[in-house]
């Protein structure tokens, strides 16, 4: 090891120190992580920290609609708003209760996926289970289909006369289903725990498919149990995986909306994230920042915990060695039992609320199964009696212009998010400064623990009004496109920075020892190399932002409509079918997209999924 | 052709503050072939990358040709991609999405040559090298020591007039190794190029330099031929880091036992070092001569009686295990066959083969004879 003492630097007047300067500039120029790496820190700062800190200062400075109460001038500190959310008389209703159901709801959903899940995922990765290749592909689809079109599926299913519009079929059928199954806690921890069981499926059953065999069979040489086996040696080695799984799950519970929205409402149940919704929609800028703020801790808190557990764990990480083993379990008798449960997971979680949904566009009644029930007219009829929807939904020229943003602002957005990650990446892997990695991959992945809603209100309080050169964005679709991009960089940078890690500098600089300016090393070197990550990178934002609605939900006005939001819409006007059959049409577009996204690409998301 | 100088470099990586490479002078001249050698972590690779242009300078000089590339104090600092070199890399660095062929055509594409003199270009060295059936494969597609082919045609396609290699037979097998080196001999011959190769490998190094320079804690210990640094180490730590087998080092301070010392004082008294201090001394395994026997003279050298231990068999050639009075000395022989353990024998070492050494370690030479 050469660790001598660096020398002194020498100082031999202003001229040297000058050259000095103009060398370290040169080789700076010769080096694009530089200058990419400022810019994008200004651009990390501008669309992502300055939003997040903006609205949270929200939270202490008097706004323009309380002067009057709080008895101070608009900008002002104060705790008012802090005092009102924490320990006023409403906060029982806007904060203390819907964190307790918050609570109740990620824990109850934790526990069911990672029971499902672990289940689920020790099938398809470690035993001869029917049909397991087959079975690894689809128990995934249920990712891809937006949460929230479950909660439609549920309604079309268990709906009571509780509320209008269309009964359920159970009603139809006459079983009127008990409130608390129709409703609330029930529905959305089975949803929202339905929704998630990939995640753990592919954490967990990734990180047993690394697992070594031996580890386990020696164990059993020496005459442990197999429960003894799965409790002592099992159980401790995949800990990483259902830390990071439990960590992801629960950072999802804390941000959805949807689900809650649709499901939660008619009983009067409500998450933070609802809450926040309600008290950004009725204009209480101050409100919605401790809410997101209180939101933003508990998630920032949930990954620290996870880093630190992952810290510990780490010590024991086995990593595949040359000798490792993957034998797989023969399940035997229980090979039928098994085959049972993934399918029926299979069909509850994926072909029965796509099918219910499906079904509720072609009947007039709902569950009435008789032949001249059956129609096409939510799909292409004309002249209905229904006021706002005359037409068919295919006819319907607004859909076409909410499917239209959908796939150009997703995409956009998408696309943008996939490149800058793959740039993060660079800088992270390659830039001489480590601050600036380091301070890229922090901000970057922040959107993460800041739920969309809180998310969309930060926009709104940035672009909502006019910024320096900028006009306010609100209305226009550009808010939505660069929200969608900031929202999505966690995804995307961090498929860029295990690309580029990986990888390593070598490449380019063979590039640039053959002779090729920056330019050309960009484009016939690094981004062919990593064509791979950059197709997951602007993938999996694409799945995520076109099923998302948390996000949008604040932003989008009836012009800049999605997809979802005009799902959404949709709902709250009491046109079910129509709704269910936007939601249908949205995840053929994710299906769609995903397919030729792979096979554009060349590469397969599976093992990507982390958001 | 084309010379490279390097003058009073140092780099110190902010990162650690580690001070990789100290006071460097190196002066190649055209088509040398010089071997950067020493162990892990010495500064190798930040030298070659510093005349490539990867690395930037703590501070110091660096021309290639007449031309200056790198000057921290003048402002001066040529990019990589127009110092016009070729480098192998130690992992190759190939781009995994081209095909051998393309990777190869890379480099020619850039330097403008016109299509069909890439053509021909790119046929020879396939086929020098001996890789034209796979010019359509992809590098994933290949053998390691296929990939390192190509990554040598790549390199010579454009051929440079200054080569870079960092350690690039690392990777391979014996076998493939002695091949290489071959190849890479007949490189050097036919494109007369200068070669700068990084190796941790002193054989490889032997074999193949016309000039090495050992480096040790990011300081230049010795340059010079291989003869040169084989036989006459600059310092204890060439001396030690050279050689098949360890030098045997007699630290002359501590040893009491008088049979080796009057045998060991006999042989320095041949150097002519005058009152010069022997700190250390120390003789290659295989310049010890063994003769069987209790009695005889051996040319006018000294001779010391010891007793055999042990003969340990390497595959060709035997070490030998000496006793002297109860100090231990290792001597290597090709063959052993009028040798026994027990046996009594005579040993023998020329005056050109004992490397005495001050307190510092620094080499002591002859003293001018007054
Ligand atoms: N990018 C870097 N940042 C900080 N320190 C570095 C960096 N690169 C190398 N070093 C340090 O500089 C010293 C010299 O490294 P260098 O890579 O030149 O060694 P080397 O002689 O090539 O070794 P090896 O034979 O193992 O390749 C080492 O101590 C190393 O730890
Ligand atoms: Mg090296």
């Amino acid at each position: 090891m050469a660790n001598l003492e660096a020398p002194p630097p020498t100082r031999r007047g202003p001229v040297l120190r000058l050259r000095k300067i103009w060398y370290q500039s040169r080789t700076w120029a010769a080096n694009p992580t530089v200058a990419l790496g400022v810019i994008l820190s200004v651009l990390a700062v501008y669309l992502i920290l300055a939003p997040v800190l903006l609205m949270l200062w929200d939270a202490i400075t008097v706004d323009f609609a309380d002067q009057a109460r709080t008895g101070k001038s608009i900008g002002e500190l104060t705790f008012y708003y802090l005092d009102r959310a924490l320990l006023s008389p409403i906060s029982k209703h806007i904060f203390w209760k819907p964190l307790v159901n918050t609570a109740l709801v990620s824990v109850s959903v934790i526990i069911t996926t990672l029971l499902l899940g672990g289940t689920l995922g020790w099938l398809v990765s470690r035993t001869n289970l029917l049909f397991r290749n087959w079975f690894s592909t689809a128990l995934i689809v249920p990712y891809m289909v937006p949460s929230w079109t479950f909660a439609l599926a549920w309604m079309v299913i268990f709906k009571n006369r509780k509320i209008g519009g269309p009964s359920g079929w159970l009603e139809s059928l006459g079983i009127t289903p008990p409130d608390w199954l129709a409703y609330g806690f029930v529905p959305i921890t089975v949803i929202l725990a339905f929704h998630y069981v990939p995640f753990v499926i592919l954490l967990v059953g990734n990180a047993l498919k690394q697992f070594d065999s031996q580890l386990e069979e020696s164990a059993r040489t020496l005459g442990a149990s197999p429960l003894l086996v799965a409790r002592k040696i099992i159980f401790p080695l995949l800990r990483p995986s259902i830390i990071s799984a439990s960590t992801l799950v629960f950072a999802k519970c804390l941000g959805d909306v949807g689900v809650t929205y649709i499901i939660g409402a008619p009983v009067k149940l409500d998450l933070l994230a609802t809450s926040l919704l309600r008290t950004i929609s009725t204009g209480q800028a101050g409100m919605s920042a401790v809410l997101a703020g209180a939101i933003v801790v508990l998630g920032a808190t949930s990954v620290l915990i996870d880093m630190k557990l992952l810290k510990a764990a780490q010590r024991f990480v086995t990593i595949g060695s040359k000798g490792s083993l993957h034998r797989t379990t023969e399940l035997g008798k229980w090979q039928v039992p098994a085959f049972g449960f993934a399918a029926t997971f299979f069909a509850v979680s994926a072909i029965v609320p796509l099918g219910a949904l499906f079904l509720t566009t072609i009947m007039h009644m709902p569950g009435v199964f008789t032949w001249d029930n059956f129609t096409l007219d939510y799909w292409i009829g004309q002249d209905l009696v229904t006021t706002a929807m005359p037409q068919g939904l295919l006819l319907t020229n607004e859909f076409w212009i909410a499917a239209w943003n959908t796939i150009w602002m997703v995409g956009t957005a998408s696309i943008g998010a996939g490149l800058l990650g793959l740039i993060v990446g660079y800088i992270v892997a390659c830039s001489p400064f480590r601050l600036m990695g380091a301070f890229l991959k922090q901000v970057t992945f922040l959107p993460y623990l800041v739920p969309g809603v809180a998310f969309a209100a930060a926009y709104l309080s940035m672009f909502a009004v006019p910024r320096g050169p900028l006009p306010s964005l609100y209305g226009t679709g550009y808010i939505l496109v660069i929200a969608l991009l900031a929202s999505q960089m966690p995804f995307a940078s961090r498929a860029g920075i295990a690309a580029m890690m990986q990888m390593g500098k070598d490449p380019e600089e063979a590039a640039q020892i053959a002779g090729a300016g920056w330019w050309k090393r960009a484009t016939a070197i690094v981004l062919p190399i990593h064509r791979g990550a950059l197709v997951s990178g602007i993938l999996l934002p694409f799945i995520s932002g076109i099923k998302g609605l948390s996000l949008v939900i604040l932003l989008a006005v009836p012009g800049t409509d999605l997809l979802t939001t005009y799902a959404v819409r949709l709902v709250d006007f009491g046109y079910t079918q129509a709704a269910n059959a936007v939601a249908i049409m949205l995840c053929l577009i994710a299906f769609v997209g995903t397919w030729l996204g792979q096979k554009v690409g060349k590469s397969n998301l599976g093992s990507g999924i982390g958001g | 052709m084309t010379s490279i100088s390097i003058r009073d470099v140092n780099k110190t990586y902010t990162r650690g503050n580690t001070r990789a490479v100290a006071d460097l002078n190196l002066e190649i001249p055209a088509s040398e072939f010089l071997c950067l050698l020493g162990p892990s972590g010495c500064g190798k690779s930040t030298t070659l990358r510093m005349i490539a242009g990867l690395e930037n300078l703590t501070s110091g000089q660096i021309s290639i040709g007449d031309k200056i590339v790198d000057a921290n104090a003048e402002g001066i600092f040529v990019p990589p991609e127009k110092r016009h070199l070729g480098m192998v890399f130690q992992n190759y660095a190939l781009w995994p999405h081209m095909t051998i062929e393309e990777n190869i055509e890379f480099g020619l594409r850039i330097k403008k040559t016109p299509a069909h003199e890439r053509k021909t270009i790119i046929d020879t060295v396939l086929k020098k090298l001996g890789i034209e059936k796979y010019r359509k494969r992809y590098p994933s597609e290949v053998s390691g020591g296929q990939q390192q082919r190509v990554a040598l045609a790549r390199m010579i396609a454009v051929s440079p007039e200054v080569i870079l290699l960092d350690e690039p037979l690392s990777n391979l097998d014996a076998k493939l190794r002695l091949d290489m080196r071959t190849e890479l001999k007949r490189i050097h011959a036919e494109l007369g190029s200068t070669f700068v190769f990084v190796t941790h490998d002193q054989w490889e190094a032997m074999t193949l330099a016309t000039k090495i320079a050992v480096m040790n804690e990011g300081r230049l210990q010795q340059i010079g031929t291989p003869e040169d640094i084989y036989d006459r180490p600059a310092n204890r730590f060439v001396a030690e880091f050279v050689g098949t087998l360890p030098i045997n080092i007699i630290e002359m301070n501590s040893l009491d036992n008088t049979t080796f010392r009057s045998w060991l004082d006999a042989g320095i008294e041949m150097l002519c070092l005058g009152d010069q201090q022997v700190h250390s001394l120390g003789i290659r395994p295989e310049t010890i001569d063994i003769l069987p026997g209790t009695a005889g003279a051996d040319n006018g050298n000294a001779l010391c009686s010891a007793q055999i231990i042990d003969l340990v068999p390497t595959g060709g050639n035997w070490i030998v295990e000496l006793d002297i009075a109860g100090a231990r000395l290792f001597a290597l022989k090709a063959q052993v066959r009028d040798l026994k353990p027990d046996q009594l024998v005579q040993l023998s070492v020329s005056k050109q083969d004992l490397h005495a050494f001050d307190a510092a370690g620094d080499r002591l030479v002859p003293t001018p004879s007054k």
